[in-house]
């Protein structure tokens, strides 16, 4: 679980070109959306490509996502849960 | 100001305005389910152009239909259709073109597009083409405005006549569908599996569609107002100033441009506004907003996505096309799609054709950047 | 009375200008970087701006540099517009986003590509930093013509409430990227003459056919 929460992490940097943001900087636990590290709704949207593409999981609703992407730590436990890839 | 001298639409429903405009007063939509589109994975709502009746049409026109995309192809066609009804001659130095399209011939990224050089891929490129076809010799226009184009290729019209450089100005918008615009709309979560239901309590999202449309517009001399027919009066552009891709919840580049135009006009005198009325869950909500803090609730509201789909950068000079005809029809169109507004703010949404006997109706569009545009358009009857 | 210029500004991948005098950007780290290192050495803190594209980041960091020292800044205003132009509009990112809707496996549509696959966000972007609720429009040509921005400027300026127009070239190409932008309005007689200012844009910017 650590190691996914490191990899995840990193690929969210990576994504969402979060410039001056490092994995150590962002808590598992912290909000993803609003403050946090105040992403938005195309962030979301990104995200859910993200789910998608690297760890196999279709979202067919949005909401669903704003669920999932509370914090890492429950997008981790959903993605250990669910992944196909 | 300036008047309409000649118009046309080339849509799903039709091949010229009158055609469009007879289908959506009868209550016909072009939307059509494609279970397959473009090798996209899931079907799609959309609203497309006959491509064979497009060729047909445009080798009947010209002599060489070769070197020409299926967007110049409507986009000449269109203009063609409209001059003959303007009797105009397009050749002459007093003419202006106008471009408008978000994304002209960007399926030619395709690897599996072949047959046309890249220059095709540049919108001056292809409005240089639709102008040339014609003779025309000045640099045409091109406005690249997301979904406000239509708009703002009309203004462009009205401040370049007003300039007294020209003394009529071609505004066409075209817009045809790809693998590129209807997955990036996928990818954004904005359209809906069913036919698209504008301002409506259940609506789920927008059906994109294709169009061309023309508006030639001609400059009115001060004191001869009384035989312009339907003219264009003024228009604004204002910015919500919130988000790249999502309107903003209070509607404030929209109320900002209602209430530009609102210094021209008394609401007691507008006959119907048109919305842009995409059928997404903000955008009408946004627009909602909008019209109420304007102090417009009272007036009828309508959305012509229902019959033609969103056709981007040929929505704002399509829907004035519709919306000018139905003016001068003493018509507010019905929406088609809605049945049930939402309880909060409740507009007053067409949902039949409705007589509507004031001079003036009102052009609303919004777009990503955050682009929003109003226009005033007025009717004049000879004496 | 007539539009002048009052500032201009001139940025490419590796220069940036202001009335004709060299901004001294700090530390270029590697290749593609210039708009990067631009941006630290306006010390400003936005993140919004690495997550946009290289027509907005050019865009962006030119408007930042004509608008630095003007006050008062941030204050909400309708009475500003932004007018650009350019002549390859979002090919730069359209070609970008092609990629991620290959056929076959690799079909995954990046929706934050997507959105930036118009060139008039570039003016949304200004508009939202600066609370700019004024006049949006994005025109594309052949190549740029300093004398009709200034007449659209200008005509925007009739309309009884813009004070002020932002209007700018503003061009990203692959790799090459330019941007010249002017602040114009009619109250700072006689403002800086066009002729003295060099507007000239580099011609090689288009894609072989």
């Amino acid at each position: 679980m650590e190691e996914l929460i490191l990899q995840l992490k990193q690929e969210i940097i990576r994504v969402l070109n979060l410039e001056d943001v490092t994995p150590a900087g962002i808590a598992d636990s912290a909000p993803l959306f609003g403050e946090g590290l105040g992403l938005d709704s195309i962030d979301a949207l990104e995200l859910i490509v993200l789910m998608e593409k690297r760890y196999g999981i279709k979202l067919k609703d949005p909401a669903q996502g704003r669920e999932i992407f509370t914090s890492i730590r429950v997008m981790a436990e959903y993605i250990h849960a669910n992944r196909t890839k | 100001m300036i008047a309409i001298a000649g118009d046309n639409i080339i849509s799903s429903l039709g091949f010229t305005a009158e055609e469009c405009y007879r289908a959506v007063a009868s209550g016909q939509s072009g939307v059509r389910l494609h279970r397959s589109f473009m090798g996209l994975p899931e079907p799609v709502m959309a609203s497309t152009i006959d491509r064979e009746r497009l060729a047909d049409s445009f080798a009947a026109l010209s002599p060489r239909p070769d070197g020409y995309t299926a967007l110049e192809k409507a986009a000449i066609l269109s203009v063609s259709s409209a001059a003959a009804q303007a009797q105009v001659d397009l050749a002459d130095a007093s003419v202006l073109f106008i471009f408008s399209s978000t994304k002209g011939n960007v399926h030619l990224l395709d690897e599996t597009e072949a047959g046309f050089s890249r220059s095709h891929l540049y919108l001056w490129h292809t409005a240089r083409l639709i102008a040339e076809f014609f003779g025309n010799p000045n640099a045409p226009l091109v406005v690249s405005n997301a979904c406000i184009s239509g708009a703002c290729a009309q203004l462009a019209a009205l401040r370049e006549l007003a300039s007294g450089a020209y003394r009529h100005a071609v505004v066409v918008g075209a817009e045809v569908l790809s693998r590129f615009i209807v997955s990036g709309f996928q990818s954004l979560k904005a359209l809906s599996p069913e036919p698209c239901r504008p301002f409506d309590v259940a609506r789920a999202g927008l059906n994109l569609g294709e169009a061309a449309a023309t508006l030639i517009y001609r400059r009115v001399d001060k004191g001869a107002e009384a035989t312009a027919g339907v003219a264009l009066l003024q228009g604004a552009i204002r910015n919500d100033a919130n988000h790249i891709s999502g309107p903003s919840r209070t509607g404030e580049g929209s109320y900002l441009a209602l209430k530009a135009l609102l210094q021209e006009v008394a609401p007691a005198d507008i006959a119907f506004i048109n919305a842009h009325g995409t059928a997404t869950a903000y955008n009408d909500s946004m627009e909602t907003a909008a019209i109420t803090r304007a102090g417009l609730s009272a007036a009828a509201v309508n959305s012509l996505k229902g019959y033609f789909g969103h056709t981007l950068g040929a929505a704002g000079v399509l829907e004035s096309v519709i919306s000018a005809r139905a003016l001068a029809g003493e018509t507010a169109l019905a929406t088609r799609g809605f049945e049930r507004s939402e309880a909060e703010h409740p507009l007053s949404v067409t949902d039949k054709n409705m007589h509507a006997h004031q001079a003036c109706c009102v052009k609303m569009l919004s777009g990503f950047g955050g682009g929003n545009a109003a226009l005033l358009f007025k009717k004049f009857k000879p004496r | 009375m007539p539009q002048v210029i009052r500032k201009y500004c001139h940025v490419t991948h590796r220069s940036a200008t202001v009335n004709g005098k060299a901004f001294p950007v700090a530390e270029v780290d590697g290749e593609g970087k210039f708009l990067t290192a631009l941006y630290r050495s306006l010390k400003i803190d936005y993140p919004k701006f690495f997550k946009m594209d290289s027509l907005s980041k050019l865009g962006f960091l030119a408007s930042e540099l004509i608008l630095r020292d003007e006050e008062p800044r941030f204050a909400p205003r309708e009475d500003v517009a932004i007018l650009c132009f350019n002549r390859s509009a979002s090919l730069a990112t359209d070609a970008l986003y092609q990629v991620t809707i290959r056929r076959g496996d690799g079909c995954y549509p990046s929706p934050s590509l997507f959105v930036y696959t118009l060139p008039n966000i570039v003016t949304g972007e200004i508009a939202i930093r600066n609370k700019f609720f004024g006049e949006t429009s994005f025109y594309v040509c052949k190549e740029w013509d300093v004398q009709q921005a200034l007449r659209m400027a200008g005509q925007i300026l009739c309309d009884g409430r813009t004070r002020a127009v932002l209007a700018a070239w503003v061009e990203c190409f692959e790799e090459a990227c330019e941007a010249f932008m002017m602040l114009v309005d009619t109250e700072n007689q006689p403002g800086i003459p066009p002729e003295e200012i060099a507007f000239s844009t580099s011609k090689k910017t288009t894609w072989k056919n």
